[in-house]
């Protein structure tokens, strides 16, 4: 079997290249949605696939959790899933942060528009870091209320080898919101990354 | 090799539409599959503002998500399943589609000109029809399904299943809240005679037909299923002991008032009730009681309602 993990420096690398992506999403997204709003420097962690669904079986429990997965292509076979968890009783809030009214969009629609406007900022950011361009699928969701989250997360990662976990939250003035992107990238994708990674090493 | 003459040909005989709007949402450009549907013609409408064109488009939402596109550079989606169609064009599938309007899905583009700043937004819509009409049929069958796997066959009433199911929550609801619950079991008299004096399709014809009748005796939050055979439950919520005789007698006079008709034969047929009330029983303690205090209205010559009470034997035990 292929040794997918990332040396040290690679992922050293990845992490910094994550920071300025979502460094250049955050002032978009904050300057788009309203001056108020504060987006904090996300915490990313490179995660094991299998141990994915226990984690935010834990985090999230006892909560309502949607998650919606948006697919993603690039050039010299770059491509992965990104996997947004909300909780429910945040909608509100969402809401309000996208300008809708109330009988305007539903519930999913709301949540599938933010989740699109999250990532595709924060992958379009990383994709110029890697002197690579992405093209996007329409957003998705993957469970709401009835069906156990966790299990669902559990079917999806399964398919992947890397999970990077990244924490979002938002601040604004009277109230927060936070939720979780976890980026999937497959194997043979992981292996074309560790190359732009190691090009990267070597021109400094 | 020179292509560039493949993109107009391939725009109009692409299957999908597109519409370009500029930084302003004036049209610029779309292609044939818009053009007929929409029966427009480019140099008509050229320039003006898509919600002038388009004037059943949801505008304020339309408005912020191209907006969002231009001021993030980044796609935005719109799914069928959460927004049936943008723009209001017909489909062509004539038969079997439960709407006239296409189902859409949305991919909106930032584009920026190659020699200027100026920036466009392009709309991809994509027909979604076939699958709209999937999913119509499929959560149709789907309802159908679920009615019929808590409906009993015969007499169109809850299943068992189902009605003991009900008979839990309620159970738990009567708990959590101190409201009154009561529950009364009922079967036909003598349905074994029945049977053997007009088969068992006049046996069915009973049941059905008395299902029917007290059904219609009943308020809108009472629970009425076949337990088996020719025994039936009625849940009522909100109802304490002597509530419940009331409605149990109310079944008995309806039950032994009604003539039916079957191959020429008036039938006659009675029931026997047996009445128990909620005070922190199990499910199966409850039904159990109202079984007691059916074969007690049984015994007692049938054609009646029986509370169900305490047996002086278990009582004694239970001082001891």
């Amino acid at each position: 079997m292929t040794e997918l993990r990332f040396t040290e420096e690679q992922r050293d690398c990845l992490q910094e290249l994550i920071n300025v992506a979502m460094g250049l999403a955050s002032d978009k997204l904050a300057r788009y949605l309203n001056t108020f709003v504060h987006l904090q420097v996300p915490a990313i962690r490179l995660v094991d696939t299998e141990q994915l669904p226990e984690h935010f079986a834990s985090r999230y429990e006892q909560q309502s959790v949607t998650m919606i997965s948006l697919g993603f292509f690039g050039d010299q076979g770059l491509r992965g899933e990104t996997i947004m968890l909300y909780q429910l009783a945040n909608v509100d809030v969402i809401a309000k942060l996208l300008g809708y009214s109330n009988d305007d969009s539903s519930e999913a629609e709301m949540l599938t528009d933010i989740s699109s406007v999250l990532t595709t900022t924060f992958l379009n950011g990383l994709a110029e870091q890697l002197e690579n361009s992405f093209s996007y699928a329409a957003p998705r969701i993957l469970s709401s209320r009835d069906q156990h989250f966790a299990d669902k997360l559990a079917s999806t990662a399964e398919q992947w080898q890397l999970a990077l976990q990244v924490d979002i939250r938002y601040q604004l003035t009277d109230y927060s919101f936070n939720c979780d992107m976890i980026l999937l990238i497959p194997g043979e994708a992981m292996m074309r990354l560790r190359l732009i990674l190691d090009q990267f090493l070597a021109s400094f | 090799m020179q292509l560039d003459w493949l993109v107009q040909p391939l725009l109009t005989q692409l299957n999908t539409g597109v519409l370009v709007l500029d930084a302003a949402h004036n049209i610029v450009y779309f292609n044939q599959f818009i053009a007929r549907r929409a029966d427009i013609q480019l140099s008509d409408v050229s320039g003006r503002l898509v919600y002038d064109i388009f004037a059943d488009a949801p505008k304020a939402w339309l408005q912020r998500k191209i907006d969002g596109v231009l001021a993030l550079q980044s796609p935005a989606f719109s799914s069928w399943e959460q927004r049936q169609y943008i723009i209001k064009l017909p489909h062509l599938r004539p038969v079997s589609s439960g709407s006239q309007h296409m189902a859409q899905n949305c991919s909106m583009l930032p584009f920026k000109a190659p020699n200027s700043a100026e920036q466009f937004v392009c709309l991809l819509i994509e027909d979604a029809t076939d699958a709209y009409v999937y999913q119509q049929q499929l959560q149709h069958s789907m309802a159908q399904l679920e009615l019929a796997n808590r409906t009993d066959g015969l007499t169109g009433v809850f299943n068992r299943r189902h009605w003991q199911h009900e008979l839990g929550q309620e159970i738990q609801r009567a708990k959590r809240y101190q409201h009154p619950l009561s529950l009364l079991l009922f079967d036909l008299d003598k349905f074994k005679q029945l049977n053997d004096q007009y088969g068992h399709q006049g046996g069915d014809a009973v049941l059905i037909e008395l299902s029917g009748i007290i059904a219609a005796l009943l308020r809108d939050t009472d629970v009425l299923g076949r337990y088996g055979g020719e025994e039936f439950g009625v849940i009522l919520p909100e109802t304490d002991m002597a509530g419940a005789l009331l409605v149990a007698n109310r079944i008995c006079a309806a039950a032994a008032g009604h003539q039916m008709l079957f191959n020429g034969h008036y039938i006659n047929a009675t029931v026997s009730i047996g009445v128990s009330s909620f005070s922190g029983q199990t499910i199966d303690e409850l039904i159990q009681q109202s079984d007691i205090a059916l074969y007690n209205a049984k015994r007692q010559g049938r054609n009646q309602a029986v509370a169900w009470q305490q047996q002086p034997e278990t009582y004694l035990k239970k001082v001891k």
